[in-house]
């Protein structure tokens, strides 16, 4: 038997053909279950990443309510506490103004001498003298309380106030430059502000809110800057989106706590300094507008805001100048 | 080393020299008695067993009988996965996507391959320096790849190798320089 005609040998290497194909199929298999593991991988972090979305705008809207009805009801008291500490105010002024009289008689000796006794030991053993000049403090500071407590309420009612009315066609440019005039003063020589407003169709939206929100984050932008530093401040209209950017190069937010900060009285200020309640009431206004907030930050290097807002009305393009402009503050 | 390998080699040796020399070499040193399938991995010894088995049967020295084996494997592996070639119209650009595609590629299908490293530098055109590292030091089975290859492209290459692993380098340095 030749070694071309033995049938082992075609045999063998009809095996070893069968074989490499079987290695192929595996390889070919292989190959697609890694693509498909791959696919599988990329729709897991999306949907981890939708899920914990979901969780923040539930969080979210759960807040939104419980702050709507604290608000309400601490408002109603609140009400009555102000206007009390109000005429509490304007009775002891009454009362002071009597007890100045009474002491004036009795320097005077226009009141029967036994009379002047029990009043002189009535005012020293009630201490009246320190009552009259600690008076008027307690009331301020019940007061000052009292206004802080309305601020809180205020904010919190923004936070999570649903109505839609007083809403109009707005040029955000216009917002932007208006609340820079009110903020303009806080900024020293070390801060430069940069403007980039491109022209940008206008926006159904409250106007007030919206300045508010620009106000509050340039605020934040300027608090964040320790020393010399810039903020910019950049709006460009993107499909049918209308986006405003405020960054600075301030301190950044580190990274474990950047999911907190739209959360209500979340704050990194010392006690008494913050509220906590500034970037919480953006983050309402903003979704309550439809729109989007979100920000980039590192540690060291800076903050950036950025505000996504549906364009509703793209009749008329408004404002902002067409070249970027610098203006130092 | 993958049993990819080893096939290749049962080839080569059953192809120049007989299916009786190949079994007679598998009885001598292989533990897996040549049952070698293409996605398990198997000792590097066992390997490096068979080469040094080979030589001696063969009478060859070791570094030719391993740059041989290269060339011959870049046959092979050619005709497995031709995508590889068809993708790179020229010599050059074929050993440089060895790292960044078909490497990528190898890493997708097996777990832990220990594939060699390849940097690469351009000093003049036509010139190209392939940076070679691996712990299996097989420098000479890249040079066997490599001449393989320009055999398949058609190239006629001038193929040096003045800075090698086996010499007390860190690496490898492999010069192809093709003619222009």
């Amino acid at each position: 038997m030749s070694e071309e005609n033995n049938p082992f040998k075609t045999a063998y290497q009809r095996e070893k053909h069968a074989r490499r194909e079987a290695e192929q199929l595996l390889e070919d298999k292989s190959r697609e279950l890694y693509l498909k593991n791959r696919e599988l991988e990329a729709s897991y972090e999306q949907l981890k990443a939708q899920q914990a979305l979901m969780l923040k705008n539930e969080k979210m809207a759960t807040l939104g309510t419980l702050s709507a009805g604290m608000a309400h009801e601490v408002n109603n008291p609140l009400a009555f506490v102000v206007s009390n500490i109000k005429t509490l105010q304007e009775y002891i002024a009454a009362y002071l103004r009597l007890q100045k009289l009474i002491y004036k008689w009795v320097d005077e000796k226009k009141l029967p001498a036994p009379h002047i006794k029990v009043l002189q030991e009535l005012a020293e053993r009630e201490d009246f003298e320190y009552l009259i000049e600690d008076i008027p403090s307690l009331l301020n500071e019940t007061a000052d309380g009292a206004n802080r407590v309305k601020e809180i309420v205020t904010n919190l009612r923004s936070f999570s106030r649903t109505q839609q009315s007083d809403r109009v066609e707005t040029d955000l440019t216009e917002g932007i430059r208006s609340t820079l005039k009110l903020i303009n003063s806080r900024f020293g020589e070390n801060i430069q502000l940069k403007l980039d407003l491109q022209p940008i169709p206008a926006v159904i939206c409250n106007s007030n809110e919206i300045n508010q929100v620009f106000m509050n984050l340039i605020i934040n932008a300027e608090q964040a800057i320790d020393g010399a530093g810039m903020i910019a401040i950049k709006c460009f209209a993107e499909k049918d989106q209308v986006v405003v950017t405020i960054s600075d190069t301030g301190a950044g937010i580190p990274e474990e706590i950047q999911k907190d900060i739209f959360t209500p009285f979340f704050t990194t200020k010392p006690p008494g300094k913050g509220t906590g309640m500034g970037l919480a009431v953006v983050h309402g206004i903003i979704e309550e507008h439809g729109g989007t907030i979100s920000l980039k930050s590192v540690p060291g290097k800076g903050t950036r805001f950025e505000i996504r807002l549906p364009q509703e009305s793209a009749a008329a393009t408004t404002g902002g100048s067409s070249s970027a402009s610098a203006v130092s503050a | 080393m993958k049993g990819v390998v080893f096939n290749i080699l049962a080839d080569m040796v059953e192809e120049t020299a007989g299916l009786e020399v190949w079994n007679d070499i598998v009885e001598e040193v292989s533990p897996s008695k040549g049952a070698y399938t293409a996605a398990q991995s198997y000792s590097d010894e066992e390997l490096f067993a068979l080469v040094g088995a080979v030589c001696e049967k063969l009478q060859i020295p070791r570094e030719d009988a391993i740059r041989a084996f290269g060339k011959f494997m870049f046959g092979q592996l050619a005709s497995r996965y031709p995508i590889f070639v068809q993708q790179q119209p020229d010599l050059i650009r074929f050993l440089k996507s060895v790292d960044s595609v078909i490497h990528v590629e190898v890493e997708k299908l097996y777990t832990s391959p220990h594939l060699p490293e390849f940097k690469y530098s351009e000093p003049a055109p036509g010139k190209l320096i392939m940076h070679y590292h691996s712990e299996r030091k097989l420098c000479f089975l890249a040079e066997g790849l490599i001449m393989g290859a320009a055999e398949h492209y058609g190239s006629q290459i001038e193929l040096k190798h003045p800075v090698c692993l086996h010499h007390g380098a860190d690496h490898c340095e492999l010069e192809i320089e093709t003619a222009i």
